[in-house]
C-alpha cells in the first residue's frame, strides 16, 4: 500500500497557511490544554473544546443534535464548510472533534497533518486575536451510529472474536498501572484489557513531528504485525475515547478499514462495569496466548 | 505580609469577574511568571524522583521548608500552560509563609476562581488533585 486510502482527509500546514482566509474553510483547534489556544492559534482558527463544548455537562455523552447545530452555527460553520481540525498532543483531540463531527454527519472534515507541533516547528505565525464569524443556519442529521460503539455492542463484538484494538500504553493494557485514588478522573476499579484486544499504543501511528506515519508503515503495524483484517468489523478503545479516535481515524481513512468504530466509553466504562470479561497481562487472550506478541514502544 | 488565605483571596478577586477567555489570559500571565529551575534544581531533576507520576502533564515539585517558611519550586511542561499557571498561583500563594498555612490551600480554589466551568470536569479534577498534592507535601515537608 503506497498511498493512504483517503489522502484527501489530510491537509498540510502549508495548505492551511494559504487557506486560513478561505470562506469555504473553517479551521478548528481542539486541545488537551485550553490555554494553548489563548496563547496562540492558527490565524482565523476557532476553538471547539472536546470537554466543555462537545460533551454534555450533565449526562456522560455528547451534546445532542441541537447542541451540535448550535456549536456549528456559533462558529460560522455551514453544512458545506470544509472543517480543518488541528491541536496539541499529536492531534488527539483534533481527531476526537473530527470524530464527533462525523457522528453528526458533517461531510467535509480534514485534519491538519502534524497539528500544533508541526506548525510550531516550522516557525509559523501564531495569532492571539479573538475570532468570530457571522452565525449560520446549520442543520445536523441524527447521529451516525456507524462510527460509534456502545458497551453492549462491544460485548457482542468481543464474544464474536472480531477485531479489537486497545491503544493505551502497555502498562494500562496489562493492568499493571492503576491510578492513584487522588485522581478519580483517571480511575477504573479494574485493570487489564477486553479479551481478544490487541495492544497497539497510539504513539506508534505518528512521527516525531506529529505527522502520521506512512501508509506502508501503518499497514505493517496494524495489518501485518497485529493481523487486523480490513474487511473485518473493528472497534478501537482507550481510556476515555480520545486516543482511540486517532486510531479510528488511522484505520478508517489512512488504511481504508471498511467498518471501524470508536468505543468512546472505553476503559473508564469497561473497567468499572459489573460482570464484563477482563484479561490481565500482556497477551490478548491471557497468559496462554502467544499468537500475537505485544507491540513494543520505540 | 499577607497570609496564604489573604493572597488567594486577592487572586480569586482578580479572576472572578473575567470572562472565560480573560481568565485563561490571566492564567497565562501567572504561567509566564513561574521562574525556570535554577541549576541546583535542574540537577536534582535527574537525581531525585520529584515527578508527579499520576499527572499526565510533566510536573516536578519540590516543597521546601527553610526556617519554618515554605517555598514551592516547580517545573511544568511548556505544552501545559493551564497546569503551569495553576502551579504558579500555588507557588506565589505560599512563598515565604509559615508552614502551618499550607492548610489554607483550598481544594475548591478552581471553583472560587470561576475556572472550573471554563476547563470542564476532567481537567478540573486533575487540578484539584494538584492542590491536595501540594498541600499534603508542604504539610509533610521537613
Amino acid at each position: 500500500m503506497a498511498e493512504y486510502a483517503d489522502p484527501d482527509v489530510l491537509v498540510s500546514t502549508e495548505w492551511v497557511a494559504e487557506h486560513h482566509n478561505d470562506p469555504a474553510v473553517r479551521i478548528v483547534e481542539s486541545n488537551e490544554d485550553r490555554a494553548l489556544y489563548t496563547q496562540g492559534h492558527v490565524p482565523g482558527a476557532v476553538e471547539i473544546d472536546w470537554q466543555v463544548d462537545l460533551q454534555d455537562q450533565i449526562v456522560r455523552d455528547y451534546v445532542d443534535r441541537e447542541g451540535f447545530e448550535e456549536i456549528c452555527r456559533n462558529n460560522g460553520i455551514n453544512n458545506d464548510t470544509t472543517v480543518i481540525f488541528y491541536g496539541d498532543k499529536n492531534n488527539w483531540w483534533a481527531c476526537y472533534a473530527f470524530w464527533v463531527f462525523k457522528l453528526y454527519g458533517h461531510p467535509h472534515c480534514k485534519i491538519m497533518n502534524g497539528g500544533r507541533k508541526k506548525w510550531q516547528l516550522e516557525g509559523r505565525v501564531w495569532s492571539t486575536d479573538r475570532v468570530s464569524y457571522p452565525s449560520t443556519t446549520y442543520v445536523a442529521p441524527e447521529q451516525d451510529k456507524s462510527v460509534r460503539a456502545l458497551r453492549e455492542e462491544v460485548l457482542k463484538h468481543q464474544k464474536a472474536g472480531k477485531n479489537l484494538v486497545d491503544v493505551r500504553s502497555p502498562e494500562e493494557y496489562s493492568g499493571e498501572r492503576l491510578h492513584m485514588p487522588d485522581y478519580p478522573n483517571e480511575g477504573a476499579l479494574r485493570g487489564g484489557h477486553i479479551p481478544g484486544a490487541v495492544n497497539i499504543p497510539w504513539p506508534l501511528s505518528v512521527n516525531e513531528d506529529g505527522t502520521f506515519k506512512t501508509a506502508k508503515e501503518l499497514e505493517k503495524l496494524y495489518c501485518k504485525a497485529n493481523h487486523l483484517k480490513r474487511r473485518s468489523p473493528t472497534i478501537a478503545y482507550c481510556r476515555i475515547g480520545e486516543r482511540s479516535s486517532l486510531t479510528w481515524f488511522v484505520l478508517k481513512y489512512l488504511l481504508g478499514f471498511g467498518n471501524v468504530r470508536n468505543y468512546d466509553g472505553s476503559w473508564m466504562e469497561w473497567g468499572n462495569c459489573v460482570g464484563v470479561p477482563i484479561i490481565k497481562g500482556s497477551h490478548p487472550q491471557g497468559a496462554s496466548d502467544n499468537t500475537i506478541a505485544p507491540t513494543p514502544l520505540p | 505580609m499577607e497570609t496564604v488565605n489573604e493572597r488567594l483571596d486577592q487572586i480569586v478577586e482578580e479572576f472572578v469577574d473575567l470572562d472565560g477567555r480573560e481568565k485563561l489570559e490571566l492564567l497565562l500571565d501567572f504561567a509566564n511568571r513561574l521562574p525556570p529551575l535554577s541549576d541546583e534544581y535542574a540537577a536534582k531533576k535527574t537525581t531525585e524522583d520529584r515527578r508527579v507520576h499520576e499527572c499526565q502533564t510533566s510536573v516536578f515539585l519540590w516543597p521546601e521548608i527553610s526556617n519554618g517558611s515554605m517555598n514551592l519550586v516547580a517545573e511544568v511542561a511548556e505544552e501545559a500552560p493551564t497546569v503551569k499557571g495553576f502551579v504558579a498561583i500555588l507557588a506565589e500563594a505560599v512563598a515565604s509563609r509559615p508552614q502551618p498555612e499550607a492548610q489554607e490551600l483550598p481544594e475548591d480554589l478552581l471553583e472560587k476562581m470561576g475556572l472550573a466551568d471554563v476547563l470542564g470536569m476532567l481537567r478540573s479534577r486533575g487540578l484539584r488533585a494538584i492542590v491536595s498534592r501540594v498541600r499534603q507535601e508542604l504539610i509533610n515537608a521537613e
